[in-house]
């Protein structure tokens, strides 16, 4: 158990803290894009009622809106069911035997930006539906766009309500990236599994996991932390 | 669709009884996890409501450790990690236990928010009356904080049923496993991971439905 063992392994684990960041980096931000489209579609595309009073056009945009809405819903409901490990193996494993090969990092970031775009869906169309609707329609009656209203009005005013949950999401997501080590993409948990068959010293090495695991949501903890306060504070 | 559909009839009769005995694995790993994490999750949620110092202290430290901490190092720690310093358990205690760490640090602040938006007024009136702490909770906290609590611990559940995945890992013959090791002989994995993707779905659905209709009738008030 000496010092220079101890800083062989950091550094060796240091190396997938890499890739374990950018599968983390690159999968937030599209399951972010994934969540504000379908969470503003789940918040918006609902409106309208059919009527007699209807022309054909009217009628079909309606019922394409309450379609894609209907498609949304089971996409949540089906990725939030299911274990990462399931949707990595079917998109790695699966898909290999069919014949469309993908790297793991593709296949891992593919899998958990679907399944964080399943639980982001919500957290934005709750924040888009706690902004008062007056707010939408003032924004439209001084000649917005229904996109510029959302960009200029809508989307800055629920930052407060979404961004907590968001920065736990992305503390979450930091932590499940361990799953993606089961289809070889080279982070943490990998070089950690790799080291222990090579020098067995196992509760070091995954004590150390640990500690870096730790070490890198910490931040993100604290942050999550402070937008939880700072959206405390208008509430009272 | 027809032939990717056959498969699962010819070898149904291989497959099935190794499926069966994966999905009740499956639900016992959860159910177990579930049980021992909600009682030492009460435990963590008293201590980080209570006056001691050290041991709100302790509690918040936990609930940070938790949170940071990926449930798949917590596994291999305790299945890999502790035969190293002579602790040996076997792959289900081990998920078990593993499970139950990673998730009571969320079950305690799910339930100590849940008891924090009670006003204190209601405990003080019970005790003020002649309450002892323990019926006060028992007969007045209890029946209030579970109208705030029961949809998120449903979906603590749903949670869990998804982690005792990762059990896989450490070699528990659960559904993932039982998949993956018919996959690796059969040379079907599309068939087989699609399945337990079924299985977990059939298994989580009506949960998350549950879910949805007691939040929906909790929060009508």
């Amino acid at each position: 158990m000496n010092a220079e063992k101890i800083q062989l392994y950091a550094e060796t684990l240091l190396k997938g803290a890499g890739f374990t960041i950018s599968i983390t980096v690159v999968t937030f931000i599209f399951a972010v894009l994934i969540g504000l489209t379908f969470g503003a579609i789940k918040a918006y595309g609902g409106q309208g009622k059919i009527s007699s009073s209807n022309s054909v056009r009217e009628l079909m945009i309606i019922i394409s809106k309450k379609t894609a809405i209907y498609l949304i819903n089971i996409y949540i409901e089906v990725f939030r069911g299911l274990p990462s490990l399931a949707v990595l193996f079917i998109l790695y494993f699966g898909l290999a035997n069919a014949g469309f090969r993908l790297e793991p990092f593709t296949a891992a970031v593919l899998g958990l930006s679907l399944i964080g775009g399943a639980t982001l869906t919500d957290v934005f169309r709750s924040g888009f539906k706690a902004i008062h609707v007056g707010q939408r329609e003032a924004a439209l009656a001084v000649g917005m766009t229904p996109f510029g209203a959302f960009r200029e009005i809508i989307l800055p005013q629920s930052w407060r309500i979404t961004l907590p949950p968001l920065a736990n999401y992305a503390i979450g997501l930091l932590k499940e990236t361990a799953v993606v080590s089961a289809i070889a993409a080279p982070e943490i948990m990998f070089y950690a599994r790799n080291l222990v068959t090579k020098t067995f010293d196992t509760e070091i090495i995954y004590m150390l996991v640990a500690v870096l695991y730790f070490c890198l949501s910490f931040p993100l903890a604290r942050l999550a932390d402070r937008f939880e306060r700072q959206a405390r504070v208008g509430e009272k | 669709m027809i032939d990717f559909l056959a498969v699962y009839g010819e070898n149904w009769d291989n497959w099935g009884p190794q499926i069966y005995s994966a999905i009740w694995f499956t639900l016992g790993l959860t159910i177990t996890s579930y049980i021992l994490a909600v009682a030492f999750g009460m435990v963590i949620a008293f201590g980080s409501m209570s006056n001691s110092k050290i041991l709100r202290w302790m509690s918040k430290g936990y609930v940070e450790f938790t949170r940071g901490v990926p449930t798949l190092v917590l596994l291999f720690l305790i299945y890999f990690g502790l035969p190293s310093v002579g602790i040996v358990f076997d792959a289900f205690w081990a998920g078990v236990i593993g499970l139950t760490l990673s998730m009571a640090g969320y079950i305690s602040e799910v339930l100590r928010t849940g008891f924090q938006a009670i006003h204190p007024g209601q405990r003080e009136a019970a005790l003020a009356v002649g309450m002892t702490p323990l019926k006060s909770f028992r007969y007045i906290m209890l029946p209030l904080a579970i109208r705030i609590i029961l949809a998120p611990m449903l979906n603590m559940l749903i949670l869990l049923l998804k982690d005792s995945s990762l059990c896989a890992l450490i070699s528990a013959p659960e559904l993932m496993l039982t998949a993956k090791d018919i996959a690796s002989s059969t040379f079907l994995p599309m068939h087989l991971y699609l399945l337990v993707g079924v299985i977990y779905l059939g298994l989580s659905l009506p949960m998350s439905f549950v879910a949805r209709r007691v939040e929906a009738r909790m929060t009508r008030h």
